[in-house]
């Protein structure tokens, strides 16, 4: 094991950071230090500064993470591989190829037809593990109940649709996984780190992007300058560069949801939950948003999107539909 | 330095990783100049670094340290009885891919 | 510190809306015109249309973030960052309004205690955040806090002062302390005046404090 890094070199302050990131990130620290010693000494071995060789500290520390996490090749990881029920064959087609089955608009609750297209459920750190649980969970206004009995399972690395039709409540239902809202009954269990955006609304019209991304991150403890640093580069995942003097009220839509995206993210949640997010996309941004969920899925978060299109459902593992249960 | 994620090549950089420590075993650094001198890619730090530690933590690859004439000691990676195991099965996917390709390039070139 | 941001930015957020502060400012400003040969009269009128000028910018503001803040709570902040940080934000405009008020009635008038003048400003400036705040926590809707706010600064300025209902007005405080700056009145009112005022703000700012942190209160769902 190598020692310590000695805090009075100049490159010890980028491993400063990537440790604290790490830390921030949720690792432990016995791992967190490990990882530090490992990037001092590859950076070393390549005779660069580890600024020069990865980027900002906290950024790359992210994208460590991130890439750790991601699903190996699955004849590696998955000796057992679910068989599919529900209509159509399960097709795998491997990491090289594009989405996988289509799914029919007649799916009744909590149906689960396989592993989806990609490189399948996340098999990193704290694979499968359950991230939310819904159990008996109902909510009713005065005399008008929204919905009763839900039953709801999400685990890490994977993506779940809930449908229905309008009024059945789905934003409500995400509203209480959010715990914005009480559920009249049942019980929730969630993981702490949880992002949510929601379906329009939800930022403040008078600051710009970049003052959103100080405040949200000084909310989750990050400090302003790195704040923004994630903020632009998350952003820039969804091919957005923020302009930094237009007022978040002069986006447009589509722009606005990415914002929407990005703060919602901003905290490294382990659990995403998405209201209908792409109002106002085109159809690019709309590509971009779902390999954004592939990519968070692959990194082994959770992800829940509330949604009315059925073209969506092919991106999802499981879905399910809030009208039918009713 | 902006890491770029480079699609096209992220489903193939665990073969030719497995593939190159099969060879022979090699440490980080010198894994990336020998992709570079393949003609491959030259990949930035921030991709192979987390690809080798994600074989690592597969079980695929095996890590031990050695010190090296320059000064600090390099930490050396060695393909295990799983790697090579997962490096016949993907070697033999990209066979398949490549064939394929092939097969259709000729097939719309011969006319 | 979570809360100093927020109240930077709520600050920022405010002043790019250039034409609602310059009625704010003006407000007062008519309030103290329009009574100007009254010497105690209009330095009261001035520190009332300034209550409402501040209330009234408080209650706005906070409504209007209404679909923030429990974004922000979910994202790690308290509720005292949050409105902690918007309070501040406010009452120190406020207190910088008032500070600029009592030079223009330092340079126009020359009351007999011109610091218990300034006291008497910036004492409504610092109860009047809180006031507004409290309101917007009551009533969330726009249209029915600025109706309330009409409401108790109309009572506030028509009531007697001896009266209870004078008495359970915010603003009360100002008015002792005015009596005090102008009429020349013995100290008891100063330190009437001081009371009232400390009471009035533990009240609405703890007010405030309470019911935004049951409105914004996050379940302890268990891990999974």
């Amino acid at each position: 094991m190598t020692p310590a890094p000695h805090r009075g070199k100049p490159e010890s302050g980028w491993a400063g950071r990537f440790e604290d990131e790490l830390l921030r990130l949720g690792l432990q620290p016995g791992r967190a230090r490990e990882l530090t010693e490992e990037t001092t000494q590859q950076a070393a071995e390549s005779a660069t500064a580890p600024d020069a060789l990865f980027g900002p500290a906290h950024l790359y520390a992210r994208h460590l993470l991130t890439e750790l996490n991601t699903a190996p090749h699955p004849a590696i990881a998955n000796p057992n591989p679910r068989p599919a029920p529900g209509p159509g064959p399960y097709l795998d087609p491997g990491p090289y190829l594009g989405p996988g089955p289509d799914l029919g608009p007649d799916l009744g609750p909590a149906l689960d037809p396989g592993p989806s297209p990609g490189l399948g459920p996340g098999y990193g750190v704290g694979h499968g593990a359950v991230r939310l649980r819904l159990a008996g969970v109902s909510k009713r206004y005065r005399r008008r109940t929204v919905f009763s009995n839900v039953d709801l399972t999400v685990r890490a690395g994977e993506v779940t649709a809930i449908v229905g039709a309008n009024g059945c409540g789905k934003s409500t239902l995400l509203r209480i996984c959010a715990g914005l809202v009480r559920p009249s009954d049942g019980t929730v269990h969630r993981t702490r780190r949880v992002g949510f955006v929601p379906q329009d609304g939800g930022t403040a019209g008078w600051l710009t992007a970049s003052e959103h991304f100080t405040l949200f991150g000084a909310a989750a403890g990050l400090a302003y300058r790195r704040a923004r640093s994630t903020g632009e580069h998350l952003a820039g995942r969804l091919a957005w560069r923020p302009a930094p003097d237009q007022l978040a009220q002069h986006l447009s839509g589509g722009t606005r949801q990415k914002l929407n995206l990005v703060l919602g993210e901003l905290h490294a949640p382990d659990l995403l939950l998405l209201d209908e997010p792409y109002q106002g996309f085109d159809q690019g941004t709309y590509l971009d948003f779902w390999r954004q969920v592939h990519a968070w899925r692959d990194a082994g978060k959770a992800v829940v999107v509330v949604t009315h299109l059925l073209h969506d459902l092919q991106h999802a593992d499981h879905v399910y539909d809030l009208g039918a249960a009713a | 330095m902006v890491i770029a994620p480079r699609p096209w090549l992220h489903g193939f950089l665990d073969l030719c990783l497995l593939a190159m420590l099969h060879e022979r075993p090699d440490y980080g650094y010198g894994l990336a100049q020998r992709l570079a001198a393949a003609g491959v890619a030259d990949v930035p730090g921030g991709t192979l670094y987390p690809a080798l530690l994600r074989l690592e933590q597969q079980g695929l690859a095996e890590p031990s340290w050695h010190p090296s004439e320059s000064g600090p000691r390099r930490k050396y990676y060695a393909v295990t009885a799983a790697g090579r195991a997962a490096l016949d099965t993907q070697v033999a996917e990209w066979h398949q891919f490549r064939d394929g390709i092939d097969q259709l390039v000729t097939a719309g070139a011969a006319r | 510190m979570t809360a100093l941001v927020v109240a930077a930015l709520s600050a920022r957020e405010v002043g790019r809306r250039r034409v609602a502060l310059a009625l704010m400012v003006t407000l007062p400003l008519w309030f103290y015109l329009l009574r100007r040969e009254a010497e105690g009269q209009s330095i009261r009128m001035l520190t009332l249309g300034m209550g409402w000028a501040v209330s009234a910018l408080t209650l706005f503001v906070v409504n209007g973030s209404r679909s923030v803040d429990p974004r922000l709570r979910l994202t790690g902040a308290s509720t005292l960052d949050v409105i902690g940080g918007r309070l501040l934000a406010l009452t120190g405009g406020g207190v910088v309004l008032a500070l600029g008020y009592w030079v223009l009635v330092l340079a126009d008038q020359r009351p007999d205690r011109p610091w218990a003048a300034g006291l008497m400003m910036v004492l409504t400036a610092v109860v009047a955040a809180p006031l507004g705040s409290l309101v917007a926590a009551l009533l969330p809707r726009e249209l029915e806090g600025a109706l309330a706010l009409l409401s108790i600064c109309a009572v506030q300025m028509l009531a007697d002062p001896p009266t209870l209902a004078a008495h359970l007005m915010p603003f009360w405080s100002f008015r002792e302390l005015g009596t005090y700056v102008v009429d020349g009145a013995d100290a008891g009112y100063l330190w009437r005046a001081l009371l009232h005022a400390a009471v009035t703000w533990l009240i609405c700012a703890g007010g405030t404090y309470a019911l935004f942190a049951w409105r914004l209160r996050l379940p302890r769902y268990p891990e999974p």
